[in-house]
Formats: C-alpha cells, structure tokens, sequence
C-alpha cells in the first residue's frame, strides 16, 4: 500500500519499448499455411494489419501533466490512445498506468438511437464505468450541462448531431478520473458549448488529472496542454513543451506540402515566344533556398529567354499559400520595370525587400506578357515552391506584429469624450445598458 | 522524459529516415506479446460490472419491442407458432409424447428451446453490433454476450406465462420438485452462453460463423428431444445422444414440469460436464480473442 502511493506519487504513464502491429497475432507458420491453402499471395491477406503502427514507444509522463500529442494523419495517435485505455493489445512491450483511466474517444459511442436522452445517460454512465449510484446522483447535473431541456426526455433519433454530442460530453466530464485521454472531442456543440467543455476540461487539469490529448486544432492544444509531443510513422520524434511540439510539426506539415506542391502537375500556357529554363528562390547571400525564415527577405529568379524583341515585356509573379490562396501579385510594369528586351536569354529577379508571409507552404505562379498587345506569352502555375518557417505562434495569412495596449476603462472614456468620433455614441449606449 | 523539458533534436530522423522500425532485428516477432498494466482496475469492478450489464439488458430489452406494432406479444408468439406446427406435423406422422398431450409436451420443450437459438443467434452479432463502445472504452467484453443471453431470459420468462397458463388448463400436477427450475434455468443459459461467446469470438474474426449459426441450430434442434421424446431414442445411441447438453435442460424441464419428477440424473450430468467443459474450452478462447477486437472492427 505505502510502496504504491509512492510510486504513483509522480508517475502516471510509463509506455518502454511499446510496438503495436494491427490484427490477431497469427503465428507466421499458420499463416503460411492457411495461404497455401487459400492459394493466395502474401499481400492479399486480409489479416495483415499492414506495416507496425507503433514502433519502440518509450514516454513517461507525470502526475498532473497535460500533453498534447500532434502529427499527421495515420502518426499512430489514436493508436497510442487505444492501446492506453486498453482497448487493444501492445504487441510488445510494456505500458503501465497508474490510476483510473477515462478514453474521452468519440463521447458517442453507445448511443442507443431508440432510447431517450436520459435512459441513454444512464446507458452511457454504465459504458464508462459508473456505478447506478453514482450515475443516479450525477444525472441532475448532467441534464443541467448538456442543456438539452425538454428533448432530454425524447428519443436521440429526434437529436441533431450536435444535441448527441453534447449528450456525450455531458456525460463523460462528469466522470472522475487520473488519466483522460481525449481525442477529437472539441469539434461538438456550437461555440458556446464548445468553450465550456474546454473550461470542464481545465478545471481536470487544476484537480490534478493527468490529460492527454490529440486534437488537429492545435489552437486546442495549446489552450490546454503544457507539454507536446510530435508523433511520426509510429514514433515518437520530438518532445518538449506544448510550442515545440506544435513548431515541429508545423514545420514537418510545410516541408511535406512544399513536397507536394513540387509534385503536382505544371499548368502551363505558352506560345513558344518565351523559353522558361528555370525558377530559384534565393536568399540575401544569393543562395538558393527552400526554406525562407520569417520575416527575411527573399528572391525569385526566373532563368528565362525572348524568342523576339519585346517593346515592352511586362512580367507577374504570384504567391500562394497552400490552400491556393493568393497571398501576393507583383506586376513588373507597376513596380517600374521598364525598358525593352531583345531576343536574348535574362535572369529575371524579383526581391521582396519586406516578407510579410506568415509560417507555410507557398508556390510562385509566373506569367509573361507583351504588354503592348497585352497578349500571354507564357504562364506556369508552380513555378517554384518554398516554404515559410518561424518560431511565431501568431498564424493567418499575413504575418506582423501589432501595437498592443491596454487602457483603463477610465482614461479609455475620458479620451473619448476629449475626441468625438463616428459611431462612439452608439458604442456608448450600448456600454451604459 | 519530461522531467528537464528535453527537447530531442528530431532534425535527423524527419522523413522516417532514420525510423527505428527500419531495424529489423528490434521488431518483436509475434509470439512475444505486450504487457499492459492499470493499477486502477481493483475493487468496485463487480458492482460497474453489473450496472453495466443491467444497462445493457434494459437497452436491449426496451429498444427491441420499440418499434413495433405487437410488442412483447412476440416472445409469446414465437414458440406459440412452433407448436402449431409441430401439432399439425403430428396429425401426418405418429409420435409419442409420453402420454402427455402433444401441445403441452412440445410447448413445454419449445419454451427453454427458443431461448436457447435465439440467445446463441443474438450472442453471435453482439461484438460486431457494440464495435461502437468496444472500439472506444476498454470494457470486459463478455458482458455483451452475457447481456445478449440476459436479455433472452427477459422473453423466455414471458413465454412461461403462457407454459403456466397451459399447465393449469390442462390441470397438471406441480410439485417440490419445482426447486429444481432455477437450476435449470442457470443451466440452460449456461449452454446458451458457452455456445454463444464461442461463436461471437469467432465469428467477429470471421464472418462465416455468424452466418452458419442458424443451419447450427436448426441441425441441432433435430438432435434434440423437442418434437419427440428422448424414449424414442434407440437404447444404443442414447450414451452418444446426451453428450447435447440441451438434452438434459429439456429433459429436465418435462420432468419437473409435467411429470412431477426430478430431472433424469443421466442427461443431467452429462449437460453439466459437457456444459463446464463448452465455457472452459470458449471462455478462455474469447477472452484471447478479446483482446484483438479493436483491431478488426
């Protein structure tokens, strides 16, 4: 009794050497066998659960630590998750919890459509381990949480899916718990709902609850978890505060879509008058780049050549996010490019003294015209990739700081009165109901 | 790992290159397996348990009739229509019944009987209906076949109403002998729950189970003594007969039933043997399974 208060005095979560690969653990000698029978190829198998979706896990989290956990689609997140809450198998390796421990997973798993609200709370306390007495005398306080009101009494078929949530939820916060895996549970409710769960879910925290969470908002994430790790084909790659964690995994995100974006297939209108040899970003020292720091200036430069002299070539460069927004078009003649070009082969470069791109993936669009006849002389969408990366938490599509203050009510209203403005009155009105 | 916020340089290792999954050597092979301890799950367990199952048996007992215009009038009808049946197939073929009249001998067989397929064909399904709860929340997973057998009990007691209604216009004699219900009844759900984690086990790997399991019960309805009694059995393959163990159940509930008598200590053993051997051989198996039914859900 005294030697395991002392060891769960720190240690909540010990994971070492944890490899997880999915399916029943058939022994390779039966397989073989049951595939000469079958006559099938090795890939067709259906019970290979495919590659290790966890490989050689160590962590050891701390009583009352908070961690978030990032990566990318199919990291082993969620796998990582299960395998916590005991729902599925280590295939090796050990994980040791110390505490009761509460999966937050899809808070509607259960449901019973046919059932009311309030049988399917009961159902559902049953699901997460509450005994009758405990569900009986939380049940006031879950009716009064998920504010269903009248509908708390009719059949969850009748629900919206965001009323079913709430159901959920309400329920699971009002479980006790150590440790509390949450995956993916922000997205119910409207805003309102949504900002109360989040509270719901601090408040575990300052109990002493260890909270793990995997949430792709990563404003979430950093709202709630004080430490993160990165997760990456089923390891763990990174760890450290909740903001390293999230910087990493931004910047693992950008280089993959830079990647893509570099893949994807050229739209290109030519007219054979332009000859594109290449495209570079490229840096103060005139270095090539792929990766521009935030904030620094950079350059384009297009390698290209007139196949007849042009009285006034006129060229534009596009930048856009990886969402296909564009975040910024130059055009030549309006920055004061002027003069004519022959039939020669020029270095274009375009220099942005000042970048304001926020952290991201970005592609340049490149178009060359005759400005005289305003005719396409050639156009390449992807003409070249970069990607933005910094340390800033800020995010959007323009990057920059503002001038923050924060006046007292007082000074704030006396100003006020000093210097009318349009609209001032009415904001005043509505300060004074 | 946290202690000294350590911050891992993961610059070397970004695109999987440098992975430990590519060393193969390290891989655990599949005989090795993980260890997974919570320190958490003693004590209160039995009383979570059987909130658990209770909340299950109530889901399923009040969401199935929900919808439906005859309600509870379907676990009367059901073995009510297979008597019929059997009575109109006894007007063609000569069968025996002990010298108690047919609708009651069959009646009182086709009662336990209808329990037994249709709580082995409501176990089959119950891992892959729940995948929902049992994919999210680590839960004892035989508590959904135990629900699915529980919840049958709920129209097998309603059945009895009508059996009782029948034995008293038939004016039959009851007596001590009834003490021995509830052993049958424990018996008969423990054959129907051997069986079915048996087939939900299985057939949650392997879809063919789930479906062979109503040929399984109609193949067995044949071997046993419900439209005919067990005397019709030649004396030679009766040792081979009882080793069904719903031989000894439906033997059993005439016996107390209709004849006043104790159950025949003959099939009655062999079902309590053949039954402990049933849950020692598929309760294990389940449980081994169990483990893995996150993975194929």
């Amino acid at each position: 009794m005294f030697c395991e208060a002392l060891v769960s005095k720190d240690i909540s979560i010990r994971i070492q050497g944890l490899w997880k690969h999915y399916g029943l653990p058939v022994p390779a000698v039966v397989r073989k066998t049951l595939n000469l029978v079958r006559r099938r190829k090795k890939h067709e198998d259906e019970d290979d659960g495919g590659p290790w979706a966890l490989r050689d896990i160590n962590l050891e989290i701390l009583k009352g630590e908070t961690v978030g956990i990032v990566g990318r689609n199919g990291a082993g997140k969620s796998t990582l998750l299960k395998i916590l809450a005991g729902v599925t198998a280590p295939t090796s390796g050990t994980v040791e919890i110390y505490g009761r421990i509460f999966p937050m997973i899809e808070l509607n798993a259960g449901l019973h459509m046919e059932l009311t609200g309030r049988e399917n709370v009961r159902l559902l306390g049953a699901v997460m381990g509450l005994s009758r007495r405990e569900i009986e005398s939380k049940l006031p306080e879950i009716e009064d949480f998920t504010e269903l009101g009248d509908w708390f009494d009719r059949p969850v078929r009748m629900y919206s899916s965001g009323m079913l949530g709430r159901l959920g939820f309400g329920v699971a916060v009002s479980v006790e718990s150590d440790v509390v895996l949450i995956d993916e549970t922000f997205a119910v409710g409207d805003l309102k709902f949504q900002n109360k769960s989040l509270a719901r879910v601090k408040e575990m925290r300052e109990s002493g609850a260890t909270i793990l969470l995997v949430s792709h908002s990563l404003e979430t994430l950093q709202f709630v978890s004080r430490k993160g790790i990165l997760m990456e084909q089923g390891s763990v790659i990174a760890s450290g505060s909740a903001l390293q964690a999230i910087n990493a995994y931004e910047t693992l995100v950008f280089r993959s879509e830079q990647k893509r974006l570099e893949h994807r297939v050229r739209n290109r209108i030519s007219s054979e008058e332009v000859n594109i040899f290449s495209a570079r970003v490229y840096g103060g020292d005139g270095q090539s780049l792929t990766e521009v720091s935030s904030g620094a200036p950079f350059g384009i430069e297009v390698d290209l050549r007139l196949n007849r002299r042009l009285e006034k070539p006129m060229f534009s460069i596009g930048i856009l996010n990886a969402a296909g927004i564009l975040c910024k078009w130059n055009i030549s003649e309006e920055d004061g490019l002027s003069g004519s070009g022959d039939g020669d082969r020029y270095l274009l470069r375009a220099w942005y003294s000042e970048n304001h791109l926020s952290n991201g993936a970005y592609e340049v669009h490149f178009a060359a015209r005759d400005a005289a006849s305003f005719e396409t002389l050639e156009r390449i969408a992807g003409i070249v990739s970069f990607a933005v990366i910094g340390s800033q938490r800020a995010r959007g599509i323009v990057r920059g700081k503002c001038r923050w203050d924060l006046i007292p009510w007082e000074a704030s209203s006396a100003s006020a009165q000093d210097s009318p403005v349009p609209g001032d009155s009415i904001s005043k009105d509505v300060d004074d109901r | 790992m946290f202690q000294g916020s350590l911050w891992i340089a993961f610059e070397s290792s970004f695109f999987g290159i440098l992975l430990p999954g590519d060393r193969k050597l390290t891989a655990p092979g599949f005989f090795s397996r993980g260890v997974y301890i919570n320190t958490s799950q003693k004590g209160r367990w039995a009383s979570r348990f059987f909130t658990l199952l209770g909340a299950l048996v109530v889901r399923d007992v009040t969401s199935r009739y929900r919808r439906s215009s005859l309600g509870m009038w379907w676990a009367f009808l059901q073995p009510l229509i297979l008597m019929l049946l059997f009575n109109m197939l006894r007007g063609f073929v000569n069968i025996p019944s002990d010298g108690i009249p047919y609708l009651l001998f069959s009646y009182s067989a086709l009662v336990p009987w209808t329990f037994f397929t249709n709580s082995v064909a409501a176990c089959g399904p119950s891992i892959i209906t729940n995948a929902d709860v049992i994919k999210k929340i680590a839960l004892p997973r035989e508590v959904f076949p135990l629900a699915a057998v529980a919840a049958t009990l709920f129209d097998f007691a309603m059945s009895s109403i009508l059996l009782a209604a029948m034995m008293v216009w038939f004016k039959v004699q009851i007596g001590w002998v009834l003490v021995w219900l509830p052993v049958l009844i424990v018996l008969m759900a423990a054959t129907a729950f051997a069986v079915g984690i048996l087939l939900a086990g299985l057939g949650t790997f392997r879809k063919d189970f789930i479906f062979a399991t109503p040929f399984l019960t109609q193949a067995w309805l044949f071997v046993t003594p419900v439209i005919y009694p067990l005397s019709s059995v030649p004396e030679k393959w009766q040792s081979l007969y009882m080793l069904n163990p719903m031989v000894g159940v439906i033997e059993g509930f005439r016996n107390v039933l209709l004849k006043a008598s104790a159950p025949p200590w003959e099939p009655m053993v062999s079902a309590v043997a053949v039954t402990t051997v049933l849950l020692a051989v598929s309760w294990p198996l389940f449980r081994k399974l169990s483990a893995y039914f996150a993975d194929v859900l």
